[in-house]
């Protein structure tokens, strides 16, 4: 085990120290730097002698390893720099809308989660009988329709026809329901059928079968070895969709008017602000990360097989 | 398993304590009482420094501060803080008489010495303002006595009064709301201002409550308050309307030409159109590929059916424009022959100049180049898109293709500046910046306008009578200058205009009053009434 953690936190390093590059880089590869995206936005014609002064002010001019070097050495102290169009401090301004993203998602994830284990853990034991069908159905018609329709439909009939919730905001439960509810829609298809049918497979296992020979109780089988089994598969598919929420976010914050991180990125990518996105790219990716160290830390808990080979199963 | 549920149930439970604890007020407030109005914005109004541009909006800053004067109807200066105020006869120097009663918010006096230092800080950040002729212009300011103040200018600026009723960036801030490094280029401590409204309350990217100002030098609003709650959606802008959350929704920044259509047929609210303020025009390139022939921008002209775009895509909302300038505006009430629709004389034109349509083939070609036009357009602009789609169809019928190119918005102003392509969407800028403003920056390196004169043959000697006339003081000879421009303008058929844009409100019943501003970014707010 110890072998094992090593090997994962020194790969961890190496992903940390790729993603401020590749966020670093990928800023400077997109046409139109901020100060020229400032006064576009401002639909302000400018000369290029006065872009060209303000840049140097900016320290865009600089060479771009300077730069990397001198925006890295400040990151490892959680200094991101400064956000050109709000002059204040990047960690500040994200970490100010980061809790509400962050509540969001968690809504979601548990949403996710205890709907698609309830419906597909049940679906597959139930094969083929009614529920199965139903909710087989249920995972098609969500599937195909895009989720922020999904939310003008939840706000037109909840929030605006029968009045049960806010339309939009933020501040109390009842703000959470339908953004939450919304953002995990997407998901829940999706896994839904992964644990029905992962469920199957593990279902026509030997150890299984053996299992029912020995005349163990279905819930019993179900609970200890089918669940056990496919467990190692779905944490790893949650890590990633965890930071999946966090950067989906946008949208649902949009249209709910939820002043999260998502909705602060998108209107800093319009403005190509610089240190807010790379920010923002590290703080997410560093997520992702953490999110599928962890992942990988309790399937290794859960299959000693991953601690063995060193892979996930 | 039962752990695992145990735990998602803690953790649920301490996630709902934690959103209950957040600070919660005014996100379900509607305006219920009387003298209080709630209406939706796109953005955030920003930290509101009077002296800088975006995330400041234009609305907010206008509520809060006030000019020296201000452009009155049909474009006469009037005076706002300065009483008076009077030009030296070479035209460079104007010295401003202030109103003895005004009081900033925080109860400071506005004083002659205060003025100064708004000007200079303003001055200082010139870099950000060079856009501005006004800034570039001024060379120093003097303090007479506590109510006088003289401006003294490089060189004669015809249009400076006018540039100094803009919103921003010279209005007058206090002296407490000064940052402590001294210049507003670093934000404001405090958005002090002394115009009708103070900000009473506000909560970045949700909400912004403004309070009426008792002290207040002008007429005072009729509303007691107005709170701004901040929707990017248009959609749920919609809904918030219906639910009764907000009141009004004003401006076309917040909504489609279509979805104000939509609000409208349901006969729930009060609509209302503005008076024409900027103008649309597709601008052409005259020094890039088919449409530096005169020929072929003459024939376009022809081709060009403002009526049904207006009709379709507009949703009969603006009014066509065969002008650059609405009539009314200065200087604008030249008279042009129009480039009416006649697809047989723009066929004809193409024919002749040898843009011919060799059977089996689609487009017309002429020594081997064929007859296409590459037209980048701001992808997120639904309005924009559905133009160029209809004209792209249109015009294929008559020979002509069309290579659309949608970007997103930086990219495409970028595009714009290196002049790669044959048409492209332009506003002009509108009171009271129009039409200084939009001649001035045809003579500017790389902008939209400078690409539609350059390739002609009398680009040079409209570049020097565009740069005589915002330095002309004489009347007479500014207006003969004016007149000439456009001649040539239209002459050389380098814009297509297609509509005077208008804007437009939705507002429940029960409020009175409504009406819209000069500057289209202004919400004449003092004027409205709740019944």
């Amino acid at each position: 085990m110890g072998q094992f953690l090593a090997k994962r936190l020194s790969s961890m390093l190496l992903a940390f120290f790729g993603l401020t590059v590749i966020a670093f880089g990928l800023m400077r590869i997109i046409p139109v730097d901020p100060v020229e995206a400032y006064f576009i936005m401002n639909q302000m014609p400018i000369s290029e002698e006065a872009l060209e002064t303000m840049r140097e002010e900016e320290g865009y001019n600089r060479p771009l390893l300077v730069q990397y070097s001198a925006w890295l050495l400040d990151a490892v102290t959680l200094d991101f720099g400064k956000s050109f169009v709000s002059k204040k401090p990047v960690t500040e301004e994200l970490l100010q809308r980061f809790h509400v993203t962050l509540i969001l998602a968690a809504c979601a994830f548990i949403t996710i989660v205890t709907v698609s284990f309830t419906v597909g853990i049940w679906s597959a034991t139930k094969r083929g009988g009614f529920i199965d069908w139903l909710s087989r159905s249920f995972i098609y018609t969500l599937a195909s329709m895009p989720s922020f329709w999904l939310a003008f439909i939840f706000v037109y009939i909840v929030a605006l026809k029968w009045g049960l919730l806010p339309l939009m905001g933020w501040g109390s439960v009842a703000h959470v329901i339908l953004p939450a509810g919304t953002l995990a829609l997407g998901f829940i298809p999706y896994y839904i059928r992964l644990i029905r049918s992962s469920m199957l497979e593990e279902l026509n296992k030997p150890h299984v079968v053996f299992a029912r020979a020995r005349g163990v109780k279905e819930s019993v089988i179900i609970r200890r070895h089918v669940v056990k089994g496919i467990i190692p598969q779905l944490v790893t598919s949650l890590a990633i969709t965890c930071g999946g929420l966090l950067g989906g976010a946008a949208i649902i914050e949009i249209v709910f008017t939820i002043s999260g991180v998502g909705r602060y990125i998108v209107e800093s990518m319009l403005a190509r602000d610089y240190f807010v996105i790379q920010g923002f790219i590290v703080l997410i990716g560093g997520l992702y990360i953490i999110f599928n160290f962890v992942a990988d830390m309790l399937c290794a808990m859960v299959d000693p097989r991953v601690r063995v080979k060193g892979d996930g199963a | 398993m039962k752990k695992l549920s145990g735990f998602l149930l803690i953790f649920a439970l301490i996630l709902l304590v934690a959103c209950e604890n957040t600070e919660h007020k005014k996100q379900s407030t509607s305006s219920d009482s009387k003298s209080e109005l709630t209406m939706s914005w796109v953005k955030d109004i920003g930290q509101v420094n009077p002296h800088m541009y975006a995330p400041n909006e234009l609305f907010a800053q206008a509520m809060l501060y006030d000019p020296l004067v201000s452009y009155g109807e049909d474009g006469e200066i009037q005076p706002a803080l300065a009483t008076d105020w009077e030009m030296a006869a070479d035209g460079k120097s104007y010295t401003f008489t202030l109103r003895n009663d005004v009081m900033y918010s925080d109860g400071s006096k506005l004083t002659a010495e205060n003025v100064k230092r708004n000007i200079d800080t303003v001055v200082e950040n010139s870099a950000a303002h060079s856009w501005l002729e006004v800034v570039a212009v001024i060379d120093s300011v003097e303090v007479l006595d506590e109510l006088k103040v003289k401006v003294n200018l490089k060189e004669p600026y015809y249009p400076f009064l006018q540039e100094l009723s803009l919103i921003r960036p010279l209005r007058m801030l206090a002296d407490s709301g000064f940052p402590a490094s001294g210049t507003t280029k670093d934000g404001v401590a405090k958005p002090i201002g002394t115009g009708p409204w103070i900000l009473t309350d506000y909560q970045q990217d949700s909400f912004a409550e403004f309070t009426r100002n008792e002290n207040y030098w002008g007429e005072k609003p009729k509303l007691k308050k107005v709170i701004v709650k901040i929707i990017p959606d248009a959609q749920s802008r919609m809904l918030a309307l219906e639910k009764g959350d907000i009141d009004l929704i004003f401006g076309s920044g917040q909504l489609a030409p279509a979805e104000y259509q939509a609000l409208q047929k349901t006969g729930k609210y009060q609509t209302m159109i503005s008076e024409p303020s900027s103008t649309r025009i597709l601008s052409f390139n005259t020094t890039y590929g088919v449409t530096q022939d005169k020929n072929v921008r003459l024939a376009l002209q022809h081709a060009f059916d403002r009526q049904t775009i207006i009709d379709y895509v507009l949703n009969g909302l603006e009014q066509e424009a065969y002008t650059l300038f609405a009539p009314g505006f200065p200087y604008s009430d030249v008279k042009l022959d129009h480039y009416s629709y006649n697809i047989e004389k723009a066929t004809q034109l193409l024919d002749e100049a040898g843009w011919v349509l060799e059977s089996g083939a689609t487009f017309r070609t002429k020594n081997g180049q064929t007859l296409s036009l590459v037209i980048p357009y701001n992808s997120g602009d639904q309005v924009h898109k559905a133009i160029y789609e209809y004209l792209q169809s249109a015009w294929r019928e008559i020979g002509i293709e069309v290579k659309l190119i949608g970007e997103e918005k930086q990219l495409f102003d970028t595009r714009s500046k290196t002049g790669e392509y044959n048409i492209i969407m332009n506003d002009t800028w509108g009171v009271p910046y129009d039409p200084h403003m939009y001649m001035r920056m045809m003579i500017g390196d790389k902008q939209i306008g400078y690409y539609a004169h350059k390739g002609l043959a009398v680009s040079e000697q409209l570049s020097a009578n565009i740069a005589k006339v915002i330095r002309s003081t004489d009347e007479v000879e500014r207006r003969a200058l004016y007149e000439s421009i456009f001649k040539t303008i239209h002459d050389e058929a380098i814009f297509m205009p297609i509509s005077y844009r208008t804007n437009y409100l939705v507002a429940k019943n029960g409020l009175s009053n409504l009406s819209f501003s000069m500057q289209q970014y202004e919400v004449p707010l003092n004027n409205y009434e709740v019944e």
